[in-house]
């Protein structure tokens, strides 16, 4: 008997498996003309307020489901079953969400003839930005009360996202928060990130968001009925 | 704090490697990461010590490669590192910058031994 070692080479991102699963998924949506959308931020920083100001101002005239990611209760799962399905993922104690409990929370949803599908990820502006959740958008959220220095703090969180609201900006005559250093902050970051300022109470802003993911699932049909390219 | 998922993720990726070549156990695991791998290196340490020797790959070496986050223009083809996470091409001052490293958290590979049977032995009837 002898003894030897042998190296083996591997070069393989840990997630690349999930990676995977994700990116399956996210082209058997984007073929059934549903749009991903991840939604990130702090927590408290208003995601299912705009979910709710958002299916709202849709009504009857998309058909929009929800995941939401909770650490536990199913407290956001019931404020927006009044507007459309959802479903309440709750991680246990994790800090994020990953595909496969994504993928539990659409089975359980039972149906996915959605045009927008939300995931609404646990709230965090660290570990949620390294997780890909089949998404055909990502958007962080940033409230005013959080400051505008946010962006610089966070990096993965926003290079990683296409679109950032500026929420809660009703409050901005009560707090010191410039929404032009914010957005030129994480502009320095992702030079390429659409910015939109809204407030899910009293509504402002939410047309224009609104608008914005219809754009972003016309462009995803427009590439679907695209013929294939030429090799 | 997901360093602790990342790395049992891992322990499981090295132990099917260990399995899938017939190793007898794990010297070495090396990985790398960078500044936008979403993980810090203290607390992988941590994690690492925490879950090893509860899996196949206990009394292996952790090895972590530092790497800087590179990128390349897309407009000027400028290959360059990015300091402090700002995202704009020094050479044309573009801000359509392609990240190519830093921002995964890779095993890079992994050192096994292996017990063998004498050449010799193999030749008997």
């Amino acid at each position: 008997m002898s003894e030897t070692t042998k190296t083996i080479a591997v070069n393989r991102d840990v997630k690349a498996e999930l990676r995977r699963q994700a990116e399956e998924m996210r082209q058997e949506f984007a073929r059934k003309g549903t749009l991903i959308v991840n939604i990130l931020s702090s927590p408290g920083a208003g995601k299912t307020a705009l979910l709710e100001a958002t299916a709202k101002h849709w009504g009857d005239s998309r058909k929009m489901a929800v995941l939401v990611g909770d650490l536990a209760t199913d407290r956001d799962a019931q404020r927006l079953a009044p507007f459309c399905p959802v479903e309440q993922l709750t991680t246990g104690g994790a800090c994020h969400l990953e595909i496969p409990l994504v993928k539990d929370g659409l089975a359980k949803l039972g149906r996915d003839d959605f045009d927008f599908l939300f995931i609404e990820n646990v709230g965090n502006l660290v570990c949620p930005a390294s997780h890909d959740l089949a998404e055909h958008l990502r958007v962080v959220l940033l409230s005013v009360t959080e400051g505008d220095d946010k962006p610089g703090k966070y990096p993965k969180m926003f290079r990683t996202s296409q679109a950032m609201l500026i929420s809660k900006t009703d409050l901005l005559p009560h707090v010191p928060f410039s929404v032009s250093s914010a957005i030129d902050d994480a502009r320095l970051i992702q030079p390429e990130l659409s910015a939109f300022s809204v407030c899910s109470l009293t509504g402002e802003g939410i047309a224009e968001w609104c608008a914005y993911l219809e754009r972003c699932r016309e462009s995803l049909m427009a590439r679907q009925s695209e013929p294939a390219a030429v090799p | 704090m997901h360093e602790a998922s990342l790395v049992r993720a891992l322990l499981r990726q090295v132990s099917e490697l260990l399995v899938e070549h017939g190793g007898e156990s794990v010297v070495l695991i090396r990985v790398e990461m960078g500044p936008l791998s979403g993980v810090e290196r203290p607390l992988v340490e941590i994690a690492f010590a925490e879950q090893v020797d509860a899996t196949v790959c206990r009394g292996a070496e952790l090895r972590i490669e530092e790497v800087p986050l590179s990128a390349v223009c897309r407009d000027c083809g400028d290959e360059f590192d990015i300091e402090r996470f700002r995202f704009l091409c020094p050479a044309c001052d573009s801000g359509r910058v392609q990240v190519t490293g830093g921002e995964d958290f890779r095993l890079l590979d992994i050192e096994i031994r292996q017990t063998h049977e004498e050449p010799a032995a193999r030749d008997m009837p």
